[in-house]
């Protein structure tokens, strides 16, 4: 039973990692219909960015989470304008290939810069556990995960009380229609994708301290975003919370119950079997995958 | 004769020749037989991506089925690899079966997902199953030249089995751009629904498409592993290869016969001439380069070079020109 709780309280608190990665994809998706292929790539530049500031200047995580953050909804500004904007509306092959080449580009100016080294940073944090009665718990995923909680929440809050939020959310129910009520589609969708990398400012700092960081560590994340996105709906916000978690404790029961080679097996075959029983996700807007959006 | 075919022969004359003009230089036929090679890949990927609109980034997959299938009956049971590539290709034409069928109801980015988490299956299936595939370390195809085990001691023998891959695929896609199959492939790509209210069946069409552009990939995969001489699930199951793979014929140009063909010689000549000149490390700068003329490429030319080149050529002219396509899916 000891050995139950403790697989759930990973599970959840790796779920919560997990989430965090995958809000910003879902968010762009939901409003602007582009899948993001280079999201994992954004991650990268967080977590490298979030490492020199510790390494080079002393900054803590914690607090290189708010400058990364900034940083990275500058960058996606920078994109938007450069590349992604010329992508909307445009034929899937147009979309998708953009951010294909955008995600190589990225990756390698990486090992240009950075050398295909995994760093880490060593600091008392990383090794800190708290122990509940007989759960033990990592220190930095805790704080992980009740960031991406308050985040998750903020955005949540932000998308339904605010006049810029509501005005994103009638972007992506209705473009058209947006439109005629005086919303710009260009400034919404710059902004929404701004927000969705700069939140890789945020996951890349709370990362750092338990992952370490290499050029192509965007794919392995990336890839876990696509399944938490896809299982939970692509662009349903409490979709990516509910899919986030349960990716992250089938991970773990299965790395536990089966072998740790198999959880991706797992995980992968989950993503198949959601894709084609229920494209939709679990909360997603019925249509979105039969119809080429 | 047509202008086209006039062309064409023209350039498979060349083609024949090259080996013959280059003598031994190695590195030139390397080059030569690589081109080819992904030339054949493309092309076959071309079915499915370019014709069907189904933008598959799994198809490494096929690739390595092909490459796996005859190299695990080579090396284990001693059979030939021309009847590995057979059936490899029956092997992978089944699972493009399977995959086509599965993803029938996804369309755009949802298809395009599923096919590279099924390559993803397939990677950690044989990084596991060791004792078929001997991990990731690979399975090292012995040198014992002989036609019957399609390994040769000159290279001008490999370039000139690759062409004929190579002409199978072009072969195929040329007869595809008169036969009723390829407009209902385009038909189905603009518009399903269209295509079905005229009594195609568009199941029918994509499943066929996606049997033939998998098991012609499967017999590019037999041909790499007998060629190079090693195998590693790394990366014959990886997405950078089946990125490599959909890049070429998008470049070149997607849904033209040509246009992959254009692609690959392109982007191996791009690839040979940038790590030249900045540097020999695998990825790094010229990558840098690469990954930014595709966004280029595809922001500003997404029909593909051959098709733009055509277009050029006849606002020169003042004429007018049959456009495949104004812009592909």
């Amino acid at each position: 039973m000891d050995i139950f709780l403790q697989l759930l309280a990973s599970g959840l608190l790796l779920g919560g990692i997990y989430v965090l990665v995958s809000v910003g994809l879902t968010l762009v998706f939901g409003v602007m219909k582009i899948v993001n292929f280079a999201h994992g790539d954004f991650l990268m530049l967080g977590m490298f960015g979030a490492f020199f500031l510790f390494q080079l200047l002393g900054v803590h995580p914690y607090v290189s989470m708010f400058i990364m953050a900034l940083l990275l909804f500058a960058l996606g500004i920078v994109f938007y304008k450069l590349i992604v904007g010329r992508t909307i509306g445009r034929p899937h092959v147009v979309q998708i290939f953009a951010f294909i080449g955008l995600s190589v580009a990225l990756q390698n100016l990486a090992l240009v810069l950075f050398s295909a080294d995994f760093r880490g940073i060593n600091m008392p944090l990383s090794s800190a556990v708290i122990s509940l009665g007989p759960i033990h718990i990592g220190v930095p995923l805790l704080v992980a995960f009740l960031i991406a909680a308050v985040i998750t929440v903020l955005l949540f809050l932000f998308l339904h009380y605010t006049y810029v939020g509501k005005a994103i959310r009638a972007a992506s129910q209705d473009r058209f229609s947006a439109t005629l009520m005086g919303v710009s589609n260009s400034k919404i969708y710059m902004l929404t994708f701004a927000i969705g990398i700069g939140l890789l400012g945020v996951a890349g700092s709370l990362l750092i301290p338990i992952y370490s960081v290499y050029p192509t560590v965007g794919e392995q994340f990336a890839l876990i975003a696509f399944v938490v996105v896809v299982l939970g709906g692509l662009g349903s916000l409490p979709g990516a919370v509910i899919g986030g978690l349960l990716i992250g404790v089938i991970e773990t029961l299965s790395s536990y119950f089966i072998a740790p080679s198999m959880k991706q097996l797992v995980y992968f075959t989950v993503f198949i079997l959601i894709l084609i029983l229920r494209p939709n996700g679990l909360l997603g807007r019925p249509g979105d995958a039969e119809e080429a959006v | 004769m047509k202008r086209t075919t006039v062309y064409q022969l023209l350039g498979l004359l060349v083609a024949l020749a090259l080996p013959l003009v280059l003598g031994e230089q190695d590195f030139l036929l390397d080059t030569l037989i690589m081109m080819v090679l992904w030339a054949f890949i493309a092309c076959s990927w071309n079915i499915v991506g370019g014709y069907g609109g189904m933008l598959s980034l799994g198809h490494a997959a096929f690739f390595g089925i092909g490459a796996y299938t005859s190299t695990i009956l080579f090396v284990h049971y001693g059979i030939s690899p021309w009847v590995g590539m057979l059936l490899g290709a029956v092997l992978a034409g089944l699972f493009g079966l399977f995959i086509g069928a599965v993803t029938l109801r996804l369309h755009g980015p949802f298809f395009t997902l599923c096919t590279i988490a099924v390559m993803e299956v397939l990677m950690i299936i044989a990084i596991n199953w060791k004792s078929l595939t001997q991990g990731s370390s690979g399975i090292p195809v012995p040198y014992r030249p002989g036609v019957l085990n399609m390994m040769f001691d000159s290279k001008a023998a490999y370039f000139y089995l690759a062409l004929a891959l190579l002409a199978l695929s072009y072969g195929f896609t040329r007869w595809m751009n008169r036969s009723h199959f390829g407009y209902y492939l385009i038909g189905v790509r603009e518009n399903e629904q269209a295509a079905q209210a005229l009594g195609i069946s568009s199941i029918r069409v994509r499943l066929i498409a996606m049997v033939i552009s998998s098991a012609l990939t499967a017999m590019g995969g037999t041909f790499y592993a007998q060629y190079i001489g090693i195998i590693e699930p790394m990366h014959e199951f990886s997405f950078a290869l089946s990125a490599q793979i959909a890049l070429m014929a998008i470049i070149g140009g997607i849904g033209t016969a040509g246009g992959p063909i254009f692609g690959a010689v392109l982007i191996t000549l791009l690839g040979t001439v940038l790590r030249s000149l900045l540097g020999g490390a695998q990825g790094g700068l010229q990558a840098v380069v690469y990954g930014v003329l595709l966004v280029l490429v595809v922001l500003f030319i997404p029909q593909g070079v051959v098709p733009w080149f055509r277009q050029l050529l006849a606002k020169r002219k003042g004429g007018t020109v049959r456009v495949d396509r104004a812009e592909p899916v």
